[in-house]
């Protein structure tokens, strides 16, 4: 007889790190050059936002520093680290992918490479 | 039956409240698809605060994101501290919107401190999105060590 305790579920792996973290809000915007991501990340600075891009998938990691004071009397916001993976469509010139951290708000340039850019041909009279 | 009108808008705020319970304890388990929600508040509850008791100051920190000095009010009334203003979020010129998760947000949230503060000890600074307000407790709100005497 089998228990079912033993058995692991592959679906839902256990995450092997203890960190908590949760997911910041975005906007996500495009235009003909590039797609724009704008997203509220409170409380990271520059040098703690992590961004990479692997395939079609980008990964956007924050980390937040603990507060400096202790003793907290009512606590409503945590210090977990933010982070969020959206598949984004082929055709991202990764080297170009530029970011701006500017009070709290992130805000990432995806360049198209020219080969997925709009082109308009044109059509001569014959 | 006639019910007044100010138990109608407190039952209201009372499911407000096990709304944001709920969500917190989504946040608390950390799980991606629900912890987005938690920023979903309603408008009474932005911006998110900590509020720290370090003996001479109290300390409270709220997550701005977006906002500068300019665009946030701040007041000290006895003892409470109310904190106000309002956030634009606009979708640039141009530009076609896939999604949108930020909103813009009008906020005014007023604490009531649990001691007396000197109201000209008081420093705000805002920084990466993070508003932090450090204010001296008044004088007889100090904590004092008391000595004790042997007989």
């Amino acid at each position: 007889m089998t228990t079912e305790i033993t058995k692991s579920n592959v679906e839902t792996p256990e995450l092997a790190q203890q960190r908590k973290w949760q997911t910041p809000l975005f906007d996500i915007f495009e235009n003909k050059d590039e797609l724009l991501l704008v997203a509220d990340m409170p409380g990271v600075n520059s040098d703690n936002i992590k961004i990479h891009l692997d395939k079609n998938e980008l990964i956007i990691e924050g980390k937040r520093k603990a507060s400096t004071h202790s003793n907290a009397l009512a606590v409503e916001r945590s210090a977990y680290d933010y982070q969020r993976i959206f598949t984004i469509p082929p055709g991202v010139d990764e080297m170009k992918i530029k970011a701006e951290n500017k009070h709290g708000v992130l805000r990432l340039h995806l360049p198209k490479s020219e080969a997925v850019k709009p082109r308009q041909i044109q059509v001569k009279a014959g | 039956m006639l019910t007044k009108w100010d138990d109608f808008t407190r039952t209201f705020s009372a499911l407000d409240e096990f709304r944001r319970r709920i969500n917190n304890a989504f946040d608390e388990a950390g799980h991606p698809l629900w912890v987005y929600q938690t920023d979903q508040r309603p408008a009474g509850s932005w911006p998110a605060i900590n509020l720290y008791d370090e003996g001479s100051n109290l300390i409270v920190e709220a997550e701005v994101p977006g906002l500068t000095e300019d665009k946030i009010q701040l007041s000290l009334n006895e003892n409470v501290l109310s904190i106000s203003g309002e956030r634009k979020v606009e979708v640039p010129k141009d530009y076609a919107v896939h999604r949108q998760e930020r909103s813009s947000i009008k906020f005014a949230r007023s604490f009531s401190l649990p001691s007396k503060v000197d109201s000209e000890k008081v420093a705000a600074a805002v920084k990466d999105g993070l508003l932090t307000v450090t204010m001296e407790k008044a004088k007889e709100a100090q904590p004092r060590k008391i000595t004790i005497k042997a007989s």
